[in-house]
């Protein structure tokens, strides 16, 4: 098992001659994953409903919120409520989201007058660069904290590291990334401005490597912010997995086969804490589409969760449903991914 | 448990070189990238420095930009883009008033119902094509004909009857009632934008979806849009041959920023120029900025508290669940009279604004109004006695009963719960309307939700903010009995339920008034209504706050500070006209120090990281068996 797992968690090895591995069968590894998908796909569509019975209840009038402040006759609000469809029943609402969703449509924005998929589609890049980057780097350095403060847990390292990335998981995102721009955008006492203070690249930055570089350093605050403030859950989940991992026995043989303390941990300890990790970081990897609101509104990052917080203020309820569907066909196909992972990382799944 | 002894363990595997190798590979790949970072960052502003064109950096409006096609669009990070791209028939002169654009002289004719435009001859579109009155009217008549052409700017021409345009330099409005504000219907930002009729009439079919981003994009205006990438920024070029002054800067840039921290943090770090519409707190600590400019232009902007005086339906037909309590006129006077607005301005948006008391923003002098005395009257004594003559009986825990229903004088007041300022100022006002014995129930809610309240009329008290252009009749219109809703609850744009046939009769007098001395006098008589009427209570007007870095522009503020210091209100339009960089030689170059810096930190950082990574990958072969 420990063979498995290790050719898993340190790809760079060679491959051991396995016996029991998945593709051996394929049968019961589609019958399992038609099983996940059918699965999936009765969570979406019902994550779908949910979705448009919340929208439609939710006390607002966009007529309202759309023409506020701006020269308006009743004859043009008349019109605007006929062509947002607000004058039609809940139910014949209800049946042209759901047939407009199965076709693939996602509708017009209210306030944007723009389809919503071009809406989603010009922020989404920029919000997988921003949360992608972000979740990478902080998956790698909680791991590698958690890793090395569960084996030694209740030493200094140990105390150091989770005390500061406790302490940063409990501080506001919108605080933390406050004080960053004011630091480090601003600039303070004898600290120049080192990065700036928003947006994703410069108006005039050059093309090509230029350009990727200008991103670059458009991106170290707000992935910073994202990093300090998430990294806690895969240190904590990860420590807590090496401890539970500590007594046991096969580490003893690991040891007595007079392997270095390192190499019972990264080759026998670190892979089998890892799946609790693995959870974890799926269900994070599910929300990366829906961004990290706050941190993209302090530094004016292009991004998908300010267009929600826009639509959620009319309400623009196309704009919402869309946004709401990307984001939870996201989690729901992280979820699956998650599930078909397992299985191949845990032969306990495999056995059921 | 040993310490990383092994990590210093030297290999000499060849089975595990590979993988050193690798490493190390990647590892100085990286750090030539970090380090190549470092030098372009650095690199972009020190060849700036030389003698390349300059490029004034402002803040986009906080609002964005939805669409870019002019027909549709009403945020205000687009309205400024026409502004700046798209010409009008007017300009609006600083002090507020329509001046000459695209025509030189505008006359009504002798029965008020036929306006006359003489326009500039020799004119260019950014594609050499000439501009003609054709244009002008394509695109009125295109709005007056065309419902998707009427989104945004339909109600401006909703009394015009024909537009015609008999020779390249003559255009003729023919209204259907007599408009007294025809001169403002295409203004720069507030009004309509007069697009290129041969770019267009290829899309009267698509008009709905067409975006308009093709640039650079076929215009004029004192700039042309070059580039525009969604929530990041617009770039435009300076038109030197604007006929209304060219631009000093060579090019322009409105960054787009989502919160005004943001921008000042880049206003002071020199990334931008120019921010307006900053806070309050901003502005104090900006005004400590040497390099920095922090001003005042006069509010136009009213912040109020709006009163549920009976909500009804144009019919007739009672609405909602508003408190009787307040259709009773001592009631809404006794809370006017508890309000101390100088209190508000000095707590709520520290001394930077003026108390309110007339309808209309103080921004637009030609209709400002007040009261007798110059202010609204603060009288506690007077507000208890009011309601204690009209029989509202204080009870044991000091709040009044309404001796109509014989329930207790509690009212609602709906807050926007993302404004601090409706938060600080409901607080004061709670306190000021307990002391006359009436207990408010502060109800924070979403935006949404209160337009909701607001139409259905549920609801007592509002806070509330509106903003007027140069021509008020919007924001009047609002206030009359047409602005009430349908029988459904449908179509109305009123935000206190107010009717009153008086005020009625002198809007229509307004808009039909075209000597505009005379007008102010009807308009000044149609504020002193809706003052006595107290559905509407003003509580301030917070003064316009804006910041301009002194080292990179001067001139950008446009007219002249008065005794208080207040600038008139700014439109970008000719801020950015008028705003010149800094004479030769005056140039610091701490921009680009900073990036460098920033450059080589990021450098250093990667650097290490790497270093450690190919360490750890090093060990980490070496323990393989």
């Amino acid at each position: 098992m420990s063979d498995l797992l290790d050719a898993v968690a340190l790809p760079g090895r060679e491959e051991p001659a396995g016996s029991s591995r998945p593709g051996r069968s394929p049968a019961p590894f589609l019958r399992y994953l038609a099983s996940k998908v059918a699965a999936a796909l009765v969570s979406f569509a019902v994550t779908l409903v949910i979705g448009f019975v919340l929208f439609s209840l939710m006390p607002a009038n966009p007529v309202q919120s759309l023409t506020r402040g701006r020269p308006t006759s009743a004859a043009q609000m008349e019109h605007l409520r006929h062509q947002l469809g607000l004058d039609q029943p809940v139910w014949h609402r209800f049946l042209s989201f759901v047939g407009d969703t199965l076709q693939g449509r996602l509708g017009d924005s209210w306030q944007f007058q723009q389809p919503v998929a071009s809406l989603i589609g010009e922020r989404l890049w920029p919000t997988l660069l921003l949360t992608g980057t972000a979740t990478l780097l902080s998956v790698v350095l909680g791991l590698w904290l958690g890793v090395h403060s569960g084996w030694r847990h209740g030493s200094r390292f140990d105390r150091l590291t989770s005390g500061i990335s406790l302490t940063l998981w409990s501080v506001p995102t919108f605080w933390l990334a406050m004080i960053l721009l004011v630091v480090l955008s601003t600039g303070l006492g004898p600290i120049p401005s080192l990065f700036p203070a928003g947006g994703m690249s410069d108006a005039y930055s050059p093309s090509g490597f230029g350009h990727v570089l200008d991103v670059a350093h458009h991106l170290v605050l707000p992935c910073l912010t994202m990093v300090l403030v998430v990294f806690a859950q895969y240190v904590t989940v990860m420590r807590s997995s090496v401890i539970d991992e500590l007594g046991n026995p096969y580490l003893l043989t690991a040891r007595a086969k007079g392997l270095m303390d390192s190499q019972v941990r990264n080759r026998h300890a670190a892979p089998n804490a890892l799946l609790p990790s693995v959870t974890v970081i799926f269900l994070q990897l599910g929300t990366v589409v829906g961004g990290a609101i706050t941190v993209e509104t302090v530094y004016s990052w292009p991004g998908l969760g300010f267009l929600t917080y826009q639509a959620l203020q009319v309400p623009d309820l196309p704009l919402l449903q869309g946004t709401f569907i990307v984001f939870s066909a996201s989690v729901i196909l992280m979820n699956l991914l998650a599930d078909v992972v397992y299985r191949f990382l845990d032969p306990r799944v495999r056995a059921q | 448990m040993t310490t990383d002894a092994d990590r210093s363990t030297p290999s000499a595997r060849p089975g595990t070189a590979r993988t050193r190798n690798r490493a190390s590979r990647a590892a100085a790949a990286l750090a030539a990238l970090a380090l190549a970072g470092s030098a372009g960052v650095a690199g972009a502003p020190a060849a700036a420095a030389a003698d390349q064109p300059t490029t004034l950096r402002a803040a986009m409006s906080f609002s964005g930009v939805d669409t870019l096609n002019p027909f549709l669009a009403y945020f205000n990070g687009a309205l400024d883009i026409f502004g700046s791209v798209y010409p009008t028939l007017n300009s609006l002169q600083p002090d507020g008033t329509p001046g000459p654009y695209l025509a030189t002289s505008w006359k009504p004719s002798d029965d008020k119902l036929t306006w006359t435009y003489t326009l500039r001859s020799g004119l260019k579109w950014s594609d050499g094509k000439p501009i003609t009155a054709e244009d002008a009217a394509w695109t009125l008549n295109l709005i007056m004909t065309d419902e998707t052409a009427a989104t945004a700017n339909g109600s401006l021409v909703a009394n015009f009857e024909k537009v015609t345009a008999p020779d390249a330099t003559t255009l003729v409005i023919r209204t259907k009632k007599p408009q007294s504000n025809v001169p403002y219907v295409s203004i720069p930002v507030s009004g309509i934008p007069i697009v290129p009729k041969h770019v267009w009439e290829q899309h009267t079919g698509d008009l709905k979806s067409f975006k308009n981003d093709t640039f650079p994009l076929v215009g004029y205006g004192p700039w042309t849009l070059t580039d525009f990438r969604t929530e990041q920024y617009a770039k435009f070029t300076a038109n030197k041959d604007f006929v209304l002054g060219a631009p000093k800067f060579d090019r322009l840039v409105e960054q787009s920023f989502k919160s005004p921290d943001a921008a000042v943090a880049a206003l002071r770090s020199g990334q931008l120029d120019y921010v307006n519409n900053i806070e309050a707190a901003q502005y104090k600590a900006l005004k400590g900025d040497k390099d920095v400019k922090a001003f005042q232009e006069v509010g136009n902007r009213w912040f109020g508290v709006e009163l549920n005086a009976g909500a009804r339906t144009k019919s007739g037909k009672k609405l909602g669940t508003g408190s009787p309590a307040l259709g009773d006129t001592a009631v809404r006077s006794a809370i006017a009279l508890a309000v101390d607005r100088d209190t508000l301005v000095a707590k709520v948006i520290d001394g930077l604004g003026k108390p309110g008391a007339g309808y209309l923003p103080p921004a637009w002098p030609q209709w400002a109004w007040s009261p007798a005395g110059g202010k609204a009257e603060h009288d506690p004594a007077k507000a208890n006695k009011l309601l204690d003559d009209a029989g509202y009986k204080r009870g044991g825990d000091g709040v009044r009963t309404d001796p109509k229903t014989g329930r207790p004088l509690v009212l609602r007041l709906g807050i926007h719960s993302d404004r601090p300022r409706d938060t600080q100022a409901s607080a004061y006002l709670a306190g000021w309307l307990k002391d006359i014995g009436v207990k408010v129930d502060i109800q924070a809610l979403s935006m949404s939700k209160l337009n909701d309240d607001l139409a259905k009329g549920d609801w007592d008290m509002l806070m509330d903010s509106w903003s007027t252009g140069p021509d008020p009749t919007y924001l009047l219109g609002i206030q009359t009995c047409d602005a009430l809703p349908d029988d459904q609850g449908n179509g109305g744009s009123t935000d206190a339920f107010f009717c009153d046939p008086e005020y009625d009769k002198l809007f229509e007098q307004q808009v039909t008034t075209f000597d505009q001395g005379e007008r102010a006098q009807v308009i000044g008589k149609m504020q002193d209504i809706l003052y006595k009427a107290n559905s509407d209570i003003m509580l301030f007007y917070a003064n316009g706050l804006d910041a301009v870095r002194t080292d990179t522009v001067q001139n950008l503020v446009t007219g002249k500070a008065d005794a208080a210091g207040l600038y008139p209100s700014q439109t970008t339009f000719w801020n950015y006209i008028t705003a010149a960089p800094p004479a030769k030689g005056a140039k610091d170059g701490s921009g680009s120090n900073a990036a460098l810096i920033g450059g080589g930190l990021v450098a250093v950082l990667v650097a290490a990281g790497v270093a450690v990574l190919a360490m750890r990958r090093r060990s980490a072969s070496d323990d393989r068996e």
